[in-house]
């Protein structure tokens, strides 16, 4: 129950960063953080049948769930390419407008744009 | 205003993280006991269906390979999308790794960094021992922990570290733009021919050419691993020597 | 070539294409690359008509066909479907991106990178449309956003890259929820294709209780996000108004569709299915209305066409909903979920006409302010356009969504108020399409020509001209409205037989396309249009459409409106699990 916890508490800490906080790198931090707290969720809670790691050998039985393991791999990956994408994209961001922070971004925007 | 906006913007967020609160407790804090169907069934079958010992594997590359492709498909738009919305902006990549670099007056001539004696040679010596341990860790994902993606990365890294620690750039081919981009779009297209290859031996699209055929259908495995690390690696690596060469 | 295999070429083919032309960006320069691009995009867009044409005597005699993916073991394998849902989804798909790849090549993004990228979201939309496995729909949802997002930065415009930034926040953090949904439901059944799990969900007490509903809820809310029906529309104008005008054409008509009919799939089977559907339904009622009046109270030309989108969608989502709560199976289920798919359909096709035209004209006159441009029709004419393609092709387009005969917009309203006929929904479609009216008079002015004491507008595209392809895509899709139009009730018959069921009298067209009473109607709306914009442009009018415009939008209200229509469809859900005492 504790594990559980903690990682609804990583999930809620990272959620706030992606609506709370203006920088935008720091929203990217937000969405990575709940990307990892599903992550280890998935993984976490698939574990608990067994006892071995899913690689078969003579004698080996009673693994652990393999299918969350392989749907993670998976879910990593496409988290990476997306923070990699926000990323370049924050980059493009601070060199049209000079600053990190979202708001004043966005007026910016609107004011070159009126 | 400002502190008008600042109770307006906390009101929003405290109502947000409450609602996101309340629907997403009972999913975590459940206690349902976690099903064990598709565990007992891979422990009895999953070597024979797919010939790999490791059963995460089997699953990524044998029952559920098209996610496999999917997440090639977004790794590669990925670099692809990265490289060119950086490039657009004017910023000098390495030479030949914008879009047209080669053509663009602002092309940065080479990479000049301020690394250390330590750099050089560290990074420069273990560049080609860590590309060793990688084509391991792709090769015998069938048989242990690891894998294409795993694989690719610690390719990736190797790459890089190929890369930071060449004095002149020519120790070796693999850190030039047109080198990497061509693995990339190689491997790529072999992925994609060795899916449909199932199809011409009768098992359908993904599905195992081997099978049946008498041979072990973990070949095709250790291909699919192959082609996926070799890709990957040489996707990932572009993208990080590319942005390494900043002009000081 | 086995049947599963020629099934699933709309998927794989556009992936092949898309490796020929990353390669020919690799490795070759110049003729030869091109050459090697464009066969690439012909065995992209080219050659999956082909299979849809060999699939069409299938869907039509009712059958599907339902593998696992390379005949692997269904429990834990992919399972993939193809019914007529899913040709009809694949064939609004393929249409809308082919001719707006021919757009392309005359006007918009080019170049073996686009190429690419394009043919790949062409791929995860076939995809989307035939899978029934969670986590693969899961996978097929991020391929298309990540091409989505990339092809909406393609587009140098300032706000391209705030507007792509955040589409890609709020969907990827949806995403994130979609996955703790399919946590919770295979958590439950240990299954991961739909019917695996809706059988496992029925095997245990209360269908899973709150988890599962919850978990249904979680799935909803990430897919409906990008289906963008209130209150999850807030990324959906800037990325539609900012992108290029193909990719704007392609999002518009087709990427906000196929992930509600995919979700079609996942509510046709699941226990607490219709009564998601229900609220979807309610929520779309209310987007059409509240869409339009935003619509109305544009400036930019594009992002008119964008809330005019969400309004649309809205129209979509009324019929999909009531479908749904019915039961797609019964005789009013079908005939709503067939007026959904045609107005889905043709709204594709005349809203991807109105955005590459209007894409054409502010192109060439360098202005995109509805209240600045004028004298369009003159400017295009001096660029080359002996034959009035773009000009014939918009008012086309603003025809059909007008709801004006012979029109395919007249075709599917009529059905759709057919199908809703008596419910407060049909009520709030009627009001939409008076505002619709109003707002395309106003948009069509920009091509008036410009009045003697009103200084000419500055012609920034002196010298510019109009490539024939893009005066060709203008005049096919122009063509394919008219057609739609002309055979309203051919096709909405053809449609019905392929979703399920055979031509039942309980039609979905009305009898008489043309009666006297629906072209009163018509009537009605126009003239309700009519009055409606002069009321517009009086001052109070333009006060009021000035405050609509001014409204706060920001990026927390994005994620707000996405947690609260979230938590308010679980708590729908709930109270309608119960069964008596609320």
């Amino acid at each position: 129950m504790l594990d559980r916890l903690l990682l609804l508490l990583l999930f809620l800490i990272g959620f706030w960063g992606i609506i709370a906080r203006r920088n935008i790198i720091k929203k990217i931090f937000g969405l990575t953080i709940i990307n990892s707290a599903v992550v280890i969720l998935f993984i976490l809670e698939g574990s608990r049948i067994g006892n071995s790691t899913p690689i078969m050998s003579s004698g080996i039985a009673d693994v652990v769930d393999p299918v969350p393991q392989a749907l993670m791999l998976t879910a990593i990956v496409i988290g990476v390419c997306i923070t990699a994408l926000a990323l370049a994209m924050a980059f493009r961001l601070y060199r049209s407008a000079g600053t990190f922070d979202i708001d004043e971004i966005r007026r910016k925007i609107h004011d070159e744009a009126s | 205003m400002m502190k008008r906006q600042r109770v307006i913007s906390f009101l929003q967020t405290f109502l947000a993280l409450g609602a996101v609160l309340a629907v997403v407790i009972p999913v975590f804090l459940s206690d349902f006991p976690w099903p064990t169907s598709a565990r007992d069934y891979l422990e009895a079958h999953g070597v024979a269906d797919s010939g790999a010992r490791n059963l995460v594997s089997a699953i990524y590359l044998g029952y559920r390979a098209f996610d496999t492709l999917g997440e090639t498909i977004v790794l590669l738009v990925a670099v692809s999308g990265t490289i060119g919305i950086i490039a657009q902006s004017g910023v000098s990549l390495a030479r030949g790794f914008g879009e047209e670099a080669l053509d663009r007056k602002t092309a940065s001539p080479r990479l000049r960094h301020r690394r250390t004696e330590l750099i050089d040679v560290v990074t420069g010596k273990l560049g080609p021992i860590v590309l060793i341990f990688g084509l391991y860790v792709m090769l015998f994902g069938h048989l242990s922990p690891g894998g294409g993606f795993q694989g690719g990365v610690v390719i990736a890294s190797g790459i890089v570290f190929i890369a930071l620690g060449s004095k002149n750039e020519d120790s070796t081919r693999l850190q030039e733009a047109g080198m990497l981009a061509r693995i990339e779009a190689a491997g790529f297209l072999s992925l994609i021919l060795a899916a449909l290859s199932g199809m011409v031996t009768g098992s359908g699209f993904f599905g195992n050419p081997l099978a049946g055929m008498g041979a072990s259908p973990v070949s095709y495995i250790v291909i699919l691993n192959a082609v996926i690390g070799l890709k990957v690696g040489a996707g990932i690596g572009f993208m990080c020597v590319a942005m390494m060469g900043r002009v000081e | 070539m086995k049947p599963p295999d020629i099934m699933m070429a709309p998927v794989y083919l556009p992936i092949l294409g898309a490796a020929l032309a990353f390669c020919a960006k690799a490795f070759f320069q110049g003729r030869l690359g091109k050459g090697v691009e464009y066969a690439g995009v012909f065995v992209g867009l080219g050659l999956p008509w082909l299979a849809l044409a060999w699939g069409l005597p299938l869907v039509l005699s009712g059958e599907a066909l339902q593998i696992v993916m390379g005949n692997w073991f269904g429990g834990v394998g992919i399972l993939y479907r193809f019914d007529g849902l899913g040709w009809l989804v694949i064939l609004l798909g393929y249409s809308v991106a082919t001719a707006a790849y021919i757009y392309a090549l005359g006007a918009g993004p080019r170049g073996p990178g686009f190429s690419g990228i394009f043919l790949i979201q062409t791929a995860a939309l076939a995809a989307t449309a035939m899978t029934v496995d969670l986590f693969n729909l899961f996978v097929c949802l991020e391929v298309m956003g990540i091409a989505s997002y990339i092809l909406v930065a393609k587009s140098e415009k300032p706000g391209a890259f705030l507007a792509a930034f955040s589409y890609l926040m709020v969907s990827a953090t949806a995403m994130v929820f979609f996955l703790i949904g399919f946590f919770g439901l295979y958590r439950l059944t240990g299954a991961l294709s739909y019917q695996g799990i809706a059988e496992g969900l029925r095997s245990l007490p209360e269908n899973g209780g709150i988890i599962a509903l919850v978990s249904l809820s979680l799935v909803v809310a990430a897919v409906a996000i990008r289906v963008a029906v209130m209150p999850l529309y807030g990324w959906l104008p800037d990325a539609h108004a900012l992108a290029p005008h193909a990719i704007s054409a392609v999002l518009s008509g087709v990427l906000i569709k196929t992930p509600l009919f995919a979700l079609s799939r996942i509510l046709m089977v699941l226990p607490a299915g219709p009564e998601a559907g229900r609220l979807m339904g309610y929520a779309g009622a209310v987007t059409a209305l509240a869409g339009v009046t935003i619509a109305l109270a544009q400036k930019d030309t594009k992002r008119l066409l964008a809330y005019h989108s969400i309004s649309q969608i809205g129209y979509v989502v009324a019929a999909w909903g009531a479908a749904l709560a019915l039961g797609v199976h019964t005789p009013a289920g079908l005939a709503l979920m067939t007026a959904a798919f045609l107005h889905a359909l043709y709204h594709a096709l005349f809203k991807g006409l109105l955005f590459l035209t209007i894409g054409t004209t502010t192109d060439l006159a360098g202005e995109r302010d509805v209240y600045l441009l004028r004298g369009a029709a003159g400017m295009l004419r001096r660029a080359g356009e002996k034959v009035p393609v773009t000009l014939v092709s918009f008012i086309m387009g603003a025809l059909a969504i007008s709801a004006i005969p012979p029109l395919n917009g007249y075709a599917s309203k009529a059905a759709l108020s057919y199908a809703l006929k008596g419910t407060w929904q049909d009520g709030f479609l009627f009001l939409a399409g008076i505002g619709t009216t109003a707002s395309f008079i106003k948009l069509s002015r920009i091509y008036w020509p410009v009045r003697k004491r009103a200084p000419a507008p500055a012609e920034s595209a002196a010298g510019k001209t109009i490539h024939p392809a893009v005066q060709f895509s203008q005049g096919l899709l122009a063509l394919l409205c008219l057609a739609g139009g002309l055979a309203g009730p051919l096709l909405s018959r053809f449609v019905m037989t392929l979703l399920g069921g055979d031509a039942s009298p309980a039609a979905s067209l009305p009898p008489q396309l043309f009666s006297l009473q629906n072209l009163q109607k018509t009537g009605l709306v126009a003239a309700g249009g009519i009055i409606l914009f002069l009321l517009a442009s009086t001052k109070p009018g333009k006060g009021l459409m000035h405050l609509i415009r001014r409204r706060p939008r920001g990026f927390q209200g994005l994620f707000l409106s996405f947690t609260l229509g979230l938590a308010g469809l679980s708590l729908w859900l709930f109270f309608q699990s119960r069964p008596v005492g609320w």
